[in-house]
């Protein structure tokens, strides 16, 4: 996914000469630019931007208010300071609201540039996944009960936009100037999607008030409304042997689990069964051949009605849970 | 044929990717990190063995994790950090698992890939 870095500085030699010097970045970010922070402002309103690059001193309105801007409306963004005017006094301020960079001037492009990508980086630190359906990421999210920020790329047109999950929950979503439930029904209703996935959600605030299931369904009603041919794509501890009994210890295996996660933990069954001691006892083999310690347990979908979680011990213990269970969540209780 | 992989091995926390045969014959390595024994020197056979049967395994060790995914040609196992989110590796692997099938016009290790 390309990525939008929208440059403000009144001074258009200065902002003409960078966005030459980017050039050799093209294929990690597009340039956009603005003179000042009100024009910044529209840019911001109309397109996906990924980071801000700014001088302090422009007028109309200048570095620290598009700044604070910048933080109350999009924290996500993350913002570049650039100026010629700078003071010890100066960066602490721009740290203070919100900056991750700055930078005096004169600069080597060169920096900016290294400045650049290394924040860029961190917006697909989770991972990038292409040619997906909306439908896939809501497996994602709501497996994992992520927070995060989401960054999708429409395939067809090449819009895009964002998603914002705490906990799996969705707080928000933006196109261009769009946002909320408008903003996700538009999201939900792209066929196919590339993604990228930032660890941690910069939003605050709940803007939507909405489960996520019931806003894929109307963004697909709504779709089927404008495109009736269109067929959407389909949803696509470890155990010690001790001094008590076994049923006492799975009981409370069972009863930690269905605490720490919920009713969402899934869990079928709980029983030990000596028909995997075998087979665990050769896929535990593999973690020496790479140095990864003590086998802790293991997660089988075998294209059951359930899959199973296996511990390790005299007799193996086996955990059957729905397939859909928030897989890492139950598999980090356990081996706690 | 790395760029096939390059979605899972740039997750971060992924350490390392290889591919195996049916039989047991590693098609294809990529570590981040560098390994102790030399994989293709190891017989990988009863481990393969023990997977039978399974379309999915996630298995758990105190200092890492490996996922391993059945696929048309054999099976893929990815070495990852214990923080990997497992749902974003099984993603880009259903994504890329229709790139790995048998090819009807050859053996060779490069035609096993539809692409």
């Amino acid at each position: 996914m390309i990525k939008n870095v929208l440059l403000v500085d009144d001074d258009t030699e200065m902002l003409h000469a960078l966005k030459e010097g980017f050039k050799r970045y093209q294929e990690s970010f597009a340039v956009l630019l603005a003179e000042d922070g009100l024009q910044a402002l529209e840019v911001l309103k109309q397109n996906i931007i990924s980071l801000v690059v700014t001088d302090l001193k422009m007028p109309n309105m200048d570095g620290f208010e598009l700044l604070a801007h910048i933080m109350q409306h999009y924290p996500d963004i993350p913002v570049i300071i650039i100026t010629g005017y700078s003071t010890p006094e100066m960066e602490q301020l721009a740290r203070e609201g919100g900056a991750v960079g700055y930078i005096a001037k004169p600069f080597l492009i060169e920096n900016l540039s290294r400045q650049i990508l290394t924040t860029l980086r961190k917006e697909s630190e989770g991972g990038t996944l292409h040619n997906i359906s909306s439908g896939m990421f809501l497996q994602l999210i709501e497996m994992e009960q992520k927070t995060c920020t989401i960054r999708l790329e429409e395939k067809a047109g090449g819009k895009k936009g964002i998603l914002f999950f705490r906990d799996g929950e969705l707080l928000d979503a933006r196109i261009n100037n769009m946002q909320g439930e408008s903003a996700a029904h538009k999201i939900f209703s792209w066929d196919a999607v590339n993604l990228s996935i930032q660890n941690g959600c910069a939003l605050k605030e709940n803007k939507i008030q909405s489960d996520l299931q019931p806003l894929i369904l109307e963004a697909m009603r709504r779709k089927d409304e404008e495109h009736p041919e269109v067929v959407p794509e389909g949803v696509m501890e470890q155990i010690e042997s001790g001094p008590e009994e076994p049923t006492d210890r799975l009981n409370r295996l069972k009863a930690k689990i269905e605490k720490e996660i919920g009713q969402q933990c899934g869990l079928e069954d709980l029983y030990q069964d000596a028909f995997w001691d075998n087979r665990v006892t050769q896929l535990s083999k593999i973690g020496a051949f790479f140095q990864l310690g003590k086998f802790m347990l293991a997660y089988i979908d075998k294209g059951d009605k359930n899959d199973y979680i296996l511990i390790p011990g005299p007799k193996t213990t086996v955990v059957s849970v729905d397939p859909r269970c928030p897989r890492d969540k139950i598999l980090r209780v356990i081996s706690e | 044929m790395q760029e096939l992989f390059n979605d899972i091995l740039n997750t971060d926390g992924v350490t390392g990717i290889m591919l195996f045969d049916i039989n047991g014959e590693l098609l294809f390595k990529e570590f981040s990190n560098a390994v102790n024994e030399l994989p293709e020197q190891r017989d990988w056979r009863f481990f393969l063995d023990s997977l039978e049967g399974m379309r999915e395994t996630d298995l758990v060790f105190e200092k890492g994790r490996i996922y391993i995914r059945k696929t048309e040609i054999g099976y893929l196992m990815v070495l990852m950090a214990l923080y990997v989110p497992i749902a974003m590796i099984r993603l880009n692997c259903d994504i890329l698992l229709p790139t790995l099938q048998p090819s009807k016009s050859g053996r060779k290790f490069g035609r096993l890939f539809k692409k």
